[in-house]
């Protein structure tokens, strides 16, 4: 059982690692696929992403 | 005066004359946009497979500037009409069979029933790459199988609401899980390639059917016999090949072009529903369908008695490896 838990803890962390590393080198879409001009200005809240 | 009158009769009854004749080829030359303008399937179909049609585009993002991929069709008609013929015959047809097969010849019982004496069959730090591997493998399963027919299954039941919650989390855990998916693949190759190279004795596993088609049959088998061989390759022939596809859909476009990545999807969700055909397979041989046997990834040990039935010459080397008068590694029943 300690090994089957050890198992899932390892797969979340490398996981919440994983996402951390990647949010961290890419940029998000709303600024790598428009130009200044075309930005909108509350990317979170504002047409792109959840909101 | 009369000479221009006349003659401005003349000229008047021959522009009605024109306009009379000329009516009819007026209406037939009028602009029919139905009827003249280019057919949107003929021109479709006249391009080629990869053929796209592009425009020019300032924003810094290139696939933006295409506006049809007439290829797009026959993807979207593979996720809605082909794919769940592959997924429900390959999926149900083997959940079908393996009740088939349990109703039919039972649980897989030992023979001489257990000895009280066990024998350590993995090491915690295969268990472990095993269980990160299976833990990871059901979570993008389920995912995966949410995201093709998720929408067909369980919306219904859940409402919009909940089905788009939960599909949100669903894709991160799918997208994120896969790289501990990954590293468990590469490991799990690296600690059992050595006892998964087929050979001879493997043959007569085959010939045999494993023995577990009949009570009382046992072929000799080292450390993993062959169906446990043909899963190990299952795992690192479909893993890898799901992890190159899924590379492939959790960068889109940089490897290549949207045509590239439609090829990818397809060939990720058919192997996806072939991988979890096989690995349902796998989870009822292990659990239900053989006594003892999960014992071997639960807690590590084994029975003798299971050992010698299912792998005789593994025991055979185990014994000759450990000092002569014990079993090596074997452990009392607790």
């Amino acid at each position: 059982m300690k090994v089957f838990l050890a198992a899932l803890v390892f797969a979340a962390i490398a996981a919440v690692g994983v996402a951390m590393v990647l949010n961290n080198i890419q940029q998000p879409s709303s600024v790598a696929f428009t130009t200044g001009g075309a930005r909108v200005g509350d990317p979170g809240n504002n047409l792109i992403g959840p909101g | 005066m009369p000479s221009s009158l006349s003659t401005l009769k003349a000229l008047g009854a021959a522009m009605a004359v024109l306009f009379f004749v000329a009516q009819p080829a007026a209406a037939q030359n009028s602009f029919r946009p139905t009827a003249e303008a280019v057919q949107e399937d003929k021109l479709l179909n006249a391009l080629k497979e990869g053929d796209k049609i592009s425009g020019r585009i300032s924003i810094p993002d290139a696939n933006a500037a295409n506006l049809i991929q007439p290829a797009g069709r026959d993807w979207r008609d593979f996720h809605r009409s082909k794919l769940p013929i592959i997924g429900g015959v390959a999926i149900l047809g083997m959940v079908v069979l393996l009740a088939v097969f349990f109703l039919v010849r039972g649980r897989i019982r030992l023979d001489h029933g257990f000895s009280g004496t066990k024998i350590l069959r993995f090491a915690n730090f295969e268990r472990f790459t095993h269980w990160l591997t299976a833990s990871c493998f059901i979570v993008l399963a389920l995912s995966g199988l949410n995201i093709s027919f998720g929408r067909i299954l369980v919306l219904p039941l859940f409402g919009a609401e909940a089905f788009s919650t939960m599909s949100t989390y669903a894709k991160y855990a799918h997208d994120y899980l896969a790289f501990p998916f990954m590293f468990g693949l590469v490991a799990m190759f690296l600690i059992w390639i050595k006892d998964n190279i087929p050979n001879r004795i493997d043959l007569q596993w085959i010939k045999q059917g494993g023995g577990i088609l009949a009570n009382g049959q046992h072929p000799p088998a080292k450390r993993f016999n062959a169906g446990q061989k043909g899963i190990f390759w299952i795992v690192i022939i479909g893993g890898s090949l799901m992890s190159l596809s899924g590379w492939f859909l959790l960068f889109p476009y940089l490897p290549a072009d949207v045509t590239a990545l439609q090829v990818w999807t397809v060939i990720h969700a058919v192997i996806a529903m072939l991988f979890i055909a096989a690995m349902l397979a796998h989870i009822y041989i292990g659990t239900v369908g053989m006594e003892g046997a999960f014992e071997a990834m639960g807690t590590g040990e084994v029975d003798l008695n299971w050992a010698k039935e299912h792998h005789s010459l593994w025991v055979e080397e185990e014994k000759a490896k450990a000092p002569s008068g014990s079993t090596p590694r074997a452990l009392p029943a607790e």
